[in-house]
């Protein structure tokens, strides 16, 4: 029997679509607290102002995250959710599971909280809704014990790093992200359970530059695979697919008539850096102008590849639009060989330089994008140890002034002008 | 020279517990001592908290810290990637 009147989230429940209202619901039967949020939610569409307060003390000891402490601020009129904290556990490294393990989870979370999950979290942590505080260490213990699993990230840590498949099911990874993202977890524990920096930071493992896990978008380290030398090119086929006896795009696109497959207007054209072209009945790459944009090895993933010389690129600095609005990653190394023979001690290199000097000068809940941001990027690639290279411009130069450091200068700014004029006419 | 962790656990105590403000940042506690380095403050820090010392306090996005019992318990700010 419904608690509260909620007409207004009984409405939710009336287009076609699948209600998270009617799972709420189905859920309250079983955890009433249940019936308490959708009462709060409800006076929230009513009062158009969210009725939760969060922020606090709570999480199990010795952690300085995972737990984010959630209250509601009409505690007497919804006593089901005075507390009703949020707890985030580590994702396993691209989120596979087992059934027996999911379940494992959700029985885990009926005994100890709600009942109610969010999977996934935005930074990709399996999102546990609503527990109070009593219940958090009981449930750490069985987490950890009983399951084998951890808390994940959350405020000034580490957070819990993601990758997307990688090689464990794509044939266009060009490193291992799965092991990337499981060796740096672990390396980095301190980092992930207790909080080390002036705000958040991510890593994201992506396999390739399509960037499953939008690391160049959401990380403030994001490892994107890459290659070195030229994509392979099967030019039997490039045959096949323009003949039409292969599906572009693996088929993705089969449920509607799209005509016959034109290489040159689906492919060529749309090449970004314009380096392809058919010649003689062969598909021609100028692979120095490829910006490894992966749309022609999308579309022909049968005839292209990759090349063999795989590694990844790095760039830092991405984050959402909290405070200075959205901003993507920054090119940092273009390519740098990712490998666990050396326990990706080249990745850990640049991270840990990244952090020294992000912890030093990073103000209170300053991102290292809007770090780098401020300091600018030639300092920011001295601070990495980094020279400037072309691929760090990211388009011609508009500003005619360049400044150069007066060591760079021929005499430094005290010298004699009239002199050198004297011997460099204007 | 830097203070040994004793020395700077007891000054990161001190400030806690004078700051006018309840909750600090990791970073407002660098000028206990400007010889350690960031990385030996933050240690120090998280060790005082498993002394039950100091307590963290977490919007969910950021973290704080605060001596035992001067922390509020709720409200704050979260954001999001």
């Amino acid at each position: 029997m419904p608690k509260h009147a909620t007409p207004l989230l009984d409405q939710l429940e009336s287009g076609p679509w699948p209600s998270f209202v009617s799972d709420m619901k189905r859920q309250a039967e079983k955890k009433p607290e249940v019936w308490d949020i959708l009462g709060q939610l409800e006076l929230s569409y009513h009062d158009r102002i969210t009725h939760w307060k969060h922020g606090g003390i709570v999480g199990v000891f010795g952690y300085g995250g995972g737990i984010v402490g959630r209250y509601s601020d009409v505690p007497k009129q919804f006593p089901g959710v005075e507390h009703f904290h949020t707890i985030r556990v580590n994702q396993p490294s691209s989120k596979y599971y087992s059934t027996e393990n999911l379940r494992a989870i959700c029985n885990l979370w009926e005994k100890w909280g709600s009942g109610m999950t969010n999977m996934h979290g935005s930074t990709g942590d399996i999102i546990l809704l609503g527990t109070k505080t009593e219940n958090l260490e009981p449930f750490f213990w069985d987490l950890t014990h009983e399951l084998g699993q951890d808390l994940g990230g959350s405020g000034s840590n580490l957070r819990s790093p993601a990758c997307c498949l990688g090689q464990s099911r794509c044939e266009w990874a060009c490193y291992d992200t799965q092991e990337a993202c499981h060796q740096l977890t672990v390396k980095y524990q301190d980092e992930l359970h207790r909080p080390a920096f002036p705000y958040k930071f991510k890593f994201k493992f992506s396999g390739c530059p399509n960037d499953c896990v939008a690391a160049i978008a959401r990380s403030d380290f994001a490892v994107i695979g890459t290659w070195k030398d030229d994509i392979r090119i099967d030019q039997a086929a490039v045959k096949e697919y323009i003949a039409g006896n292969y599906p572009s795009n693996g088929g993705a696109h089969s449920g509607r008539d799209w005509g016959k497959f034109d290489i040159k207007k689906e492919v060529i054209d749309l090449c970004p850096t314009q380096c392809m072209w058919m010649e003689g009945g062969e598909l021609k790459i100028d692979n120095s102008e490829c910006t490894r944009c992966m749309h022609c090895i999308n579309v022909m993933p049968r005839a292209l590849r990759p090349g063999k010389e795989m590694g990844a690129t790095v760039c830092m600095g991405a984050k959402a639009p909290i405070l200075e609005g959205a901003q993507f990653a920054t090119l940092i190394i273009p390519f740098v060989k990712v490998t666990k023979e050396n326990e990706f001690q080249d990745l850990v290199d640049l991270i840990e330089k990244a952090w020294d000097w992000w912890m030093e000068v990073g103000k209170n809940r300053e991102r290292i994008g809007e770090a780098m941001q401020r300091v600018g990027l030639p300092a920011f690639l001295e601070i990495m140890d980094v020279k400037p290279m072309p691929q760090h411009v990211r388009e011609p130069r508009s500003n005619p002034y360049v400044f150069w450091k007066e060591e760079e200068v021929e005499g430094g700014w005290e010298r004699d002008i009239k002199e050198f004029r004297r011997r460099h006419a204007m | 020279m830097a203070m040994s962790t004793e020395d700077l656990k007891a000054a990161i105590l001190d400030k806690a517990l004078k700051s006018p403000k309840a909750q600090l940042y990791i970073k407002d506690f660098y000028a206990c001592d400007p010889d350690s380095s960031p990385r030996a403050i933050k240690n120090a820090a998280n060790e005082m908290v498993r002394e039950g010392k100091l307590t963290f306090w977490s919007s969910g996005s950021t973290t704080m810290y605060a001596a035992k019992g001067r922390a509020k318990n709720e409200e704050g700010d979260q954001g999001v990637n």
